[in-house]
């Protein structure tokens, strides 16, 4: 007996080379669209090209940054991201603050900071590694630890006294460079080799493509849950300590919109929000990209109002044009 | 009968929690009054009941408290050209940017939540750009009064709110177009199979959520006559307490607004009774983020429980056949 199997062209194959374009367009546009940024900015923005400048851009997103790298691990292992950045950041640094003024030693400090954001990662990784949405878990975690920070702080601005010194860790530079933009940089090369080249890393990446196949190769969904979360609150204990240096005081209702800049870093760097897809480098060019345009815009004297406004529109035509790139590049 | 009795099945968890709520707060409280401090919170049901909408379609919109506070800072900059009016455009305005939004979401086959974070950013700098950075006020103090006008015991602004959630109720149980939107939610592939128009419900959930979104921040302006470019930042996190308190699933395709309005109760006589307990606005965060938790928890509890039993049945029926 013979079976008549003709070969149906689906034209898959013959896509390859078309599918490979928009990936190349789609992995190269933002660090394309930076530079282009930089070089426009540099001839018609007044001061835009000059020392000072560029280290308050990297300045500002360093902070972002480092928290948007660590998200990148939630994000690439399927469970979106987290919308209670703001709180546990505040939290900590009221931690780092609080612990700084106890002990008088800012690494002691800083130890318990970044100590207190992994156990609340620790345990909003458990919840949502049972099978709860993240985006719901996140928000509830966020709103009761910002209620429990402006109870133990009631209200007031948190400070240290006169003869503690905690700035130490936004004050100390490198050759010039200061350390956030140091450790912004440590952070982003360590989150991408343990991204790419360790277990860890790979499990990841599996549980975000594809959740069924990750748990029948024997990947515990729960434990890779758990280490993304705990990724991601390093991002959170370390911009917490980095935060509270530079500013040396803290307040319940600080970094208002740092969740939504994180977020926001996140998916212009164009990690996919279904997982699998994406790398913490890119979140960092994202937050890096953010800051350009921002201070751009400080440059240009553009009022407050119109500056998130422009934000707004750059934030979500770009998601639009990286959401269509990513679909002409796999289909 | 038998019908009386399947209602209180389906709603006996929200209904207990309810009473629970109630109880507790009369204990720590004994003249508290419920009429007088639900009443404070009626844009927070309305915000929930656009949530709830979208939700039921299987999607997410996080942008329906920016959409409120772009609504709210609208209505107050287009005050001069009377209350009422500037209140109806607000809401148009707001039922058209979700439909667009749904649109978009539809045709571009992007992930709501991803989309709606970017508009949640832009419309926060709409509200930015309109207000100019500064907390706006209205002068027309004559108009708002109509707005605290009693009917009975209630004013005009609850009365809009419970007519609302009543319309949208009726909309979604008997209307063609609302059954759709349970069909989209509850098994897309199926729906849209069987011939549902899946654009066509997206721009219709989307636009609800937006309309209803725009009604809550229009109420909230129009009551307080000002609107604040960062104001209503914690109705998010409220409004997906009353949707989830009120047993609406996140997956879609389930939930009514019996539930948003059960939701609504035990979340705002929670706040409210802290309030009146003299508890800051942080506290009363503190608990409804609580309660979201706990809830969310408790679903999950109840559901893993009932499917190992389900598995445990099939178990003894196999061996039972073998």
């Amino acid at each position: 007996m013979t079976t008549n199997t003709s070969i149906i062209s689906t034209g898959f194959q013959q896509r390859a080379g078309v599918r490979r374009t928009y990936n190349v367009i789609r992995n190269a546009a933002l660090p394309i669209l930076i530079v282009l940024t930089f070089i426009i900015a540099s001839f018609s923005v007044p001061h835009f090209f000059d020392f000072n400048t560029i280290r308050a851009i990297l300045l500002s997103a360093s902070i972002t940054g480092i928290i948007a790298v660590g998200m990148t691990a939630i994000t690439l292992s399927g469970n979106m991201f987290s919308l209670g950045v703001t709180a546990t950041t505040v939290f900590s640094a009221v931690i780092y603050i609080w612990v700084g003024q106890a002990s008088g030693s800012m690494y002691v400090a800083a130890a318990a900071a970044i100590a207190s954001a992994v156990a609340l990662g620790i345990a909003q990784g458990y919840i949502v590694g049972l099978g709860l949405n993240t985006v719901i878990v996140t928000l509830a975690v966020g709103s009761i630890v910002y209620g429990i920070t402006a109870i133990l702080t009631k209200g007031q601005v948190v400070q240290a006294e006169e003869n503690v010194h905690l700035e130490g860790f936004a004050t100390f530079a490198l050759f010039g460079v200061p350390l956030p933009i140091v450790v912004f940089l440590v952070f982003t090369v360590l989150a991408w080799f343990l991204t790419e080249h360790t277990m860890i890393g790979r499990n990841v990446h599996l549980l975000g493509s594809n959740r069924e196949t990750a748990r029948n190769s024997g990947i515990s969904p729960m434990g890779t849950t758990i280490w993304a979360f705990i990724a991601f609150s390093l991002g959170i204990g370390i911009a917490a300590v980095l935060q509270a240096s530079q500013m040396h005081q803290v307040q319940a209702d600080n970094l208002p919109t740092l969740t939504m800049d994180v977020v926001a870093a996140v998916l212009v760097g164009g990690t996919a929000v279904t997982g699998g897809d994406g790398s913490p480098i890119k979140s960092a060019i994202g937050a890096l990209f953010i800051a350009t345009i921002q201070m751009v815009m400080v440059l240009l004297d553009i009022p407050e109002g119109t500056r998130y406004f422009v934000l707004g529109v750059v934030v979500l035509v770009l998601v639009v044009i990286l959401h269509l790139l990513r679909k002409a590049g796999t289909r | 009968m038998n019908s009386v009795m399947a209602w209180f099945k389906t709603y006996l968890l929200q209904i207990v929690v309810l009473l629970v709520v109630v109880i507790s707060m009369y204990a720590i409280n004994p003249n508290f009054h419920v009429e007088a401090s639900v009443e404070r919170l009626i844009p927070l049901g309305v915000i929930s009941a656009g949530l709830a909408v979208t939700m039921i379609a299987g999607e997410f919109d996080l942008s329906i408290a920016s959409m409120a506070a772009f609504a709210g800072a609208l209505t107050i900059v287009l005050s001069p050209m009377g209350l009422m009016l500037a209140t109806i455009i607000a809401i148009v305005v707001g039922i058209l940017l979700g439909m667009l939004q749904g649109l978009a979401i539809a045709r571009l086959g992007i992930n709501s939540l991803v989309f709606t974070v970017g508009t949640l950013i832009l419309l926060r700098g709409m509200t930015w750009l309109i207000t100019g950075g500064v907390t706006v006020s209205g002068n027309d103090f004559k108009e708002a009064k109509v707005f605290a006008l009693k009917i009975g015991f209630m004013t005009t602004l609850s009365l809009t709110a419970i007519i609302v959630i009543i319309l949208l109720g009726i909309f979604l149980s008997r209307s063609k177009w609302g059954r759709e939107i349970y069909a989209l939610g509850g098994a897309r592939h199926e729906a849209v199979a069987a011939g549902v128009r899946y654009t066509r419900g997206m721009i219709i959930a989307f636009g609800i959520s937006g309309g209803a979104g725009a009604l809550g921040g229009a109420l909230v302006s129009a009551r307080g006559n000002s609107a604040a470019p960062n104001a209503l930042e914690a109705m998010l996190v409220g409004a997906l307490a009353v949707v989830l308190v009120g047993g609406i699933s996140i997956a879609g395709g389930k939930g009514t607004m019996v539930n948003v309005f059960l939701g609504f109760a035990i979340v705002a006589i929670l706040q409210s009774g802290l309030a009146a307990k003299g508890a800051k606005a942080f506290v009363s965060e503190l608990f409804v983020g609580v309660l979201l938790l706990v809830v969310v928890l408790l679903d999950y509890l109840i559901a893993s429980i009932a499917e190992r039993g389900r598995k445990k049945k099939l178990r003894t029926q196999a061996l039972l056949t073998a």
